[in-house]
């Protein structure tokens, strides 16, 4: 067998061939930074690869959703803070209307100022955020609270009658809910699931669930009337009656038993509102703290979902990118290989054996 | 013996020499002709005539100009070209898919994430109407992305297509060109001569016709080759060459052998070569990853209409699906060519069932989340796979062919090199060999040149006798 000339150049051709379709594939690893250019540079690489992409953009998402569910529980707890404001100043209203030796007339004032004090926790009630009303459950575009206007629908007096109120049938409360009882979840980590609103029949009146209406009655076939949970309050309707029993009217002159107890009626009743103020500011801290705990979960989701999206992005890379040293070493080694495959082509065509004979 | 013969022997060796000499340079010459075999001048003593009690040679002569030829290095590198015709063919095509199902930023997978993205997105603030339309609009760019892979897809067969047929004519030519050869050789040869050139120029054509067609090939006893596809169609036989015609069906192009008047239609396993890894990676490859596609195109869609469907949008109570229905049955062909918003959701964001209750409150967010859910939640029937891990798999099976392509591929033309250079080795023109042939035949024809001045003396020294 010969080394024939032929045999030469084809092999010299298809080395340098070779060399330079590597040294192509090393440029472009070391253009691009990734070694993972193609399906065929690592098929076994897709799978993780398009995996922990789609894990970003999923954890990318979660930190948004966490963002803005923050928001709105910082924004809720604003108007938490504003109602328990509101519930101390009603009830060192009601303290000042038990201690004083306050007339009528006084009295009136204070009562005055209790029912404008109910004005503002129904502004507070129906408050907004993002153009959405945060304590309608999902009916966030409707007004929660709207004044209950006549129960008996007497047209001369259009007014509000508390004396008809009954805890067991929400259609006499002073204030009636049009939102519905559905908490707002949103998906914070993979399945993990959190509530972000609270419903302004649990924060205000005082009973978790609330059926839609038709009721019965009027309609036969309708749900029964909402109710207040037992232990629990409805805001409005303690705030109402605390203005009642300001409104409550004591004799100017007490009765003269010497040495015995002033009986004061308004006294009285303001002694059971107090009772009632305190039980309904404390449904309030507790509502409050319960979404303090979860604001402070997302919190630490955040935290640690930031974290995660540090560890996948180092898996991806891993799969990837390329390990830029090791990549410029490798572009070298091959270009000096491709200078000696040149230089030996260059060198054999110098040599024949013509020039020995 | 006389001088007269032996001038007659020096004439002989002069002559021999002389084309011996004119042999090496026509294998000089052919040095980079590809396909030439070296050829050699067989040299043969005149036979001896009986003078007093001895034999006595006559001289030499050139008895026939052999090529250097050998059958199984010849049929090992057809063999071996029909191999690196296969996967050289599959190369092209294979680069094609692996651009098509690319891993960068930008695939079918990242629409999907970016759909079920919307979604969640939704979840946060379901009665917004710029939601809304996010997720509609997501859903039509899914659509479009798996519109865009399919028909990518098409194009590759089409191109493939393209390539067959635009290979017949040449290899009707070579065809028709070995069936020609078959008469040449068998005219000269009937003489008693060897037809050097034409078997070479035979060889270098059935060569190709193995690498592009994979055909094989045996020889008769008239020395005519005859040349078959593997399962045994005829394509030349004697001196007649068939024609290979395409057809159209559907589509696609497929291949016919005409015989005379009968035609008769090729299947792929009886090709090899350069065909047979086109007509491969079009329907077998390109085929299973099609119906890859439709199948999560079905699956995708349906899982998202049957949570859809449970829910209820923000104007009425009617249950919609989202995308139009695909699922059959029977399942739409080329579903992945038809993923649309159904026109009752694309028409009115409204109809968007975020909610789960009726009638949906505007904040109702439970159907938006279990449709979110779905991107990691929801196994294709039959295996265990998410839509993007069904995705990855699909571009797993293109990446693992590509890159075993490459290999194999590497493999054949380092094979087909190496026996190359054998079969050059064995047969091929060596310019060293040939210098120091020139300088044995040169040193032949000198001496005989030699001789003869020689006996011219001993007649010069024979003609003084007489003065």
């Amino acid at each position: 067998m010969n080394a024939t000339q032929g045999t030469t150049f084809r092999m010299l051709g298809s080395r340098l061939n070779d060399i330079t379709n590597e040294l192509e594939r090393l440029r472009t690893i070391g253009a691009t930074g990734k070694k993972l250019n193609a399906p065929s540079d690592d098929p076994a690489a897709i799978r993780p690869v398009l995996t922990t992409r789609k894990q970003i953009s999923n954890v990318d998402r979660y930190l948004a959703t966490m963002g803005q569910s923050m928001d709105k529980m910082q924004a809720t707890d604003g108007y938490l803070n504003n109602v328990e404001n509101i519930m101390q100043r009603v009830k060192e209203i009601a303290i000042n209307g038990v201690n004083g030796a306050l007339n009528d007339a006084d009295a009136a004032v204070l009562a005055d100022e209790v029912a404008q004090i109910r004005h503002q926790l129904f502004d507070t009630a129906n408050g907004m955020v993002d153009g959405k009303h945060i304590f309608a459950g999902y009916l966030e575009q409707t007004k929660p609270f709207s004044l209950n206007p006549d129960p008996l629908h007497n047209p001369e007096d259009p007014l509000y009658d508390s004396t008809l109120y009954d805890p067991n049938n929400h259609l006499t409360w002073p204030v009636i809910y049009n939102g519905d009882e559905n908490r707002t979840e949103l998906e914070i980590t993979p399945g993990e699931r959190i509530q972000v609103n609270l419903t302004g029949n649990d924060l205000f009146l005082g009973t978790k669930n609330w059926s839609q209406p038709p009721y019965n009655p009027p309609d036969p076939a309708g749900n029964p009337p909402n109710g207040i949970d037992p232990g629990r309050f409805n805001l409005f309707a303690v705030l109402v009656n605390t203005e009642n029993a300001l409104r409550t009217s004591t004799p100017a002159i007490p009765d003269p038993i010497p040495g015995g107890f002033d009986f004061d009626p308004r006294a009285t009743a303001l002694q059971t509102q107090i009772a009632a103020i305190d039980g309904a500011s404390e449904q309030n801290r507790r509502l409050r703290s319960q979404l303090g705990n979860l604001t402070r979960r997302v919190e630490e989701a955040t935290r640690h979902q930031e974290g995660v999206v540090v560890d996948l992005q180092q898996i991806l890379s891993r799969y990837e990118d390329a390990d830029a040293i090791e990549a410029f070493n490798n572009i070298i080694k091959q270009e000096t290989a491709f200078k000696a495959a040149l230089s030996i082509t260059g060198k054999i065509s110098r040599i024949s054996i013509l020039d020995f004979i | 013996m006389g001088l007269l013969s032996a001038l007659n022997a020096g004439r002989t060796s002069l002559h021999t020499n002389q084309k011996s000499i004119e042999i090496v340079g026509n294998n000089i010459a052919n040095v980079n002709t590809e396909g030439y075999s070296r050829q050699r001048a067989e040299l043969k003593q005149i036979p001896s005539v009986i003078f007093g009690d001895f034999f006595v040679g006559q001289g030499v002569a050139v008895s026939n100009v052999r090529r250097e030829h050998d059958v199984f290095i010849t049929r090992q590198l057809q063999e071996k070209n029909i191999s690196f015709g296969e996967e050289n063919s599959r190369s092209l095509p294979m680069r094609e898919l692996e651009r098509v199902f690319n891993i960068s930023g930008e695939n079918l997978a990242s629409e999907v994430d970016r759909f079920f993205d919307s979604w969640q997105e939704l979840t946060t603030n379901p009665s917004g109407q710029v939601e809304r339309d996010i997720v509609i609009q997501r859903g039509q760019l899914l659509g479009d992305a798996f519109r865009n892979t399919y028909e990518e897809m098409d194009l590759v067969s089409g191109n493939i297509n393209n390539s067959i047929v635009a290979k017949i004519p040449a290899l009707n030519e070579q065809l028709a060109e070995v069936a020609r050869l078959n008469q040449r050789i068998h005219m000269i040869e009937v003489s008693g001569q060897t037809a050097n050139g034409a078997r070479d120029q035979r060889d270098l054509l059935i060569e190709n016709l193995s690498r592009e067609l994979g055909v094989k090939t045996y020889s008769d006893n008239r020395g005519m080759l005859a040349v078959q596809l593997s399962g045994g169609t005829p394509l030349v036989h004697g001196q007649e060459a068939m024609t290979i015609e395409t057809v159209q069906v559907g589509s696609d192009v497929d291949l016919r052998v005409r015989m005379g008047n009968s035609v008769r239609n090729i299947l792929t396993r009886e090709m090899g070569g350069e065909m047979r890894g086109l007509f491969e990676v079009r329907d077998v490859f390109i085929g299973s990853l099609r119906t890859d596609l439709d199948n999560l195109a079905v699956e995708l869609t349906s899982a998202v209409n049957d949570v859809h469907d449970n829910g209820y949008g923000l104007n009425d109570d009617v249950q919609r699906i989202f995308f139009e229905d695909l699922s059959g049955p029977p399942p739409t062909e080329n579903a992945s060519r038809h993923i649309r918003v159904h026109a009752d959701i694309a028409g009115n964001a409204g109809n968007l069932a975020a909610g789960t209750e009726h009638p949906a409150a505007p904040g109702d967010n439970r159907n938006a989340l279990e449709i979110a859910g779905l991107e990691t939640t929801y196994h294709i029937t039959g295996s265990t796979d998410t839509f993007d891990n069904f995705y990855a798999k699909m571009v797993s099976s293109v990446g693992i062919e590509a890159s075993r392509n490459k290999i194999a591929l590497g493999g054949a033309k380092d094979a087909t090199m190496q026996l190359t250079n054998f079969k050059d080795g064995l047969v091929g023109v060596s310019l060293e060999q040939e210098m120091i042939d020139l300088i044995q035949f040169q040193r032949g024809f000198e001496s005989s040149a030699k001789f003869l001045s020689t006996i011219d003396e001993m007649m010069g020294a024979i003609l003084q006798l007489r003065r």
